[in-house]
């Protein structure tokens, strides 16, 4: 996974505000330039690496609040989150079927099945949160979520 | 769980006096919630101390480049925390998926089995022989046993984490490590002060 981009012109002295703005425009950027092959699920390290950059922009909005318009602020708060919640769904069925697999081949012969026919429904589920996913992109493609964000970014510089 | 809002921030005031004011607030939210995070059945205040870690982390990799070593060390232990009880609240995920199947398919075998027995008197017991889930209920019961056992081993390395923290005093070093530093004293303001009379004591 990516480690995160550093935040250009942060220093203890530099104005909180604008600070501010360039954090979120950095984690908006980062987010969208991850969201590429995100629905493939084939490569799971796409979905989280786009889940964490969205986590970051998330705790930026989160941090900075005080700087941005309060009503932009919250709604876009909103939507990110809502973002994150559909890449969780997606994600979370990743992580647990891998670490049933993992377990399973630990575990005794006999109790494989067990484990393994809950991996496969685990890994059923993936199908339909990938559905979710793609609504949910294109629902912030329509919002045109990553302009507003950076809009918003801008409006905390002096 | 809801940050607290933290007052005093001001846009056009600098990076690390808002910093410090978040971090204090961030730091004091994970002291308050650890005391009841530490009962080991307690999965609701360890998800909740486990969101302060992670707010916590990230507002300290934030402050890292102005606020230097302490930010660093800091979030590397929130980081850790937050570790600890994100592979906690795994097990607290997994262990009901893994219930509910094992229900399903015992009701489903049951079901089963009631068909199977037609018009009998009573079930005959060699027809479960047969029952279409019953590989599966040892795999999910050794699961389910794995799972407890590892969230209890988990909670234990969880309190033994903490009460390190709570020995090196880490919310106190850590809020005392991002003061902003003392003013550098001129050469004049170093010098021995005159008495106050200009003669000698």
């Amino acid at each position: 996974m990516a480690k995160a981009e550093p935040i250009p012109g942060i220093a203890a002295d530099a104005r909180f505000g604008d600070v501010a703005a360039a954090a979120v425009q950095t984690r908006t950027r980062e987010v969208f330039a991850h969201s590429a092959g995100v629905l493939d699920l084939d490569d799971p390290e796409r979905v989280h690496a786009m889940r964490v950059a969205t986590r970051r922009l998330r705790s930026a909005l989160e941090v900075f609040a005080t700087c941005f318009p309060r009503k932009p602020h919250r709604r876009l708060l909103r939507e990110v989150k809502a973002l994150a919640d559909a890449l969780g769904q997606r994600r979370d069925p990743d992580v647990a079927v891998e670490r049933l697999h993992a377990l399973a081949d630990a575990f005794n012969p006999a109790d494989r099945p067990g484990v393994a026919g809950l991996a496969a429904e685990l890994a059923a589920t993936r199908e339909q949160a990938n559905h979710e996913l793609a609504a949910a992109l294109e629902e912030v493609e329509r919002r045109e979520l990553e302009r507003r964000l950076l809009d918003l970014a801008a409006e905390a510089r002096r | 769980m809801k940050a607290r809002k933290v007052k005093g921030l001001d846009p056009d005031g600098a990076f690390a006096e808002s910093l410090r004011r978040i971090v204090a607030m961030r730091a004091g939210e994970l002291r308050e919630l650890a005391p009841a995070a530490l009962e080991p059945g307690a999965s609701a205040a360890q998800h909740d101390l486990r969101i302060a870690a992670k707010r916590l982390r990230y507002v300290l990799e934030l402050a890292e480049p102005a606020l230097g070593r302490p930010a660093a060390r800091g979030a590397k232990r929130a980081k850790r925390l937050q570790e600890l009880l994100g592979e906690l609240h795994d097990c607290d995920e997994l262990a009901p998926l893994v219930a509910d199947r094992r229900e399903r398919l015992l009701a489903a075998d049951a079901e089963h089995l009631r068909r199977a027995a037609g018009d009998a008197d009573d079930l005959d017991p060699a027809l479960v022989r047969a029952a279409p889930s019953r590989d599966a209920y040892r795999g999910l019961d050794t699961l389910a046993a794995y799972i407890a056992g590892r969230r209890a081993l988990l909670h234990e390395r969880f309190v033994r984490y903490w009460d390190g923290l709570e020995h090196e005093a880490f919310v106190d070093t850590l809020l005392a490590g991002l003061r902003p530093p003392l003013p550098q004293l001129s050469e004049a303001e170093r010098a021995p002060a005159a008495p106050p009379d200009g003669g000698a004591a």
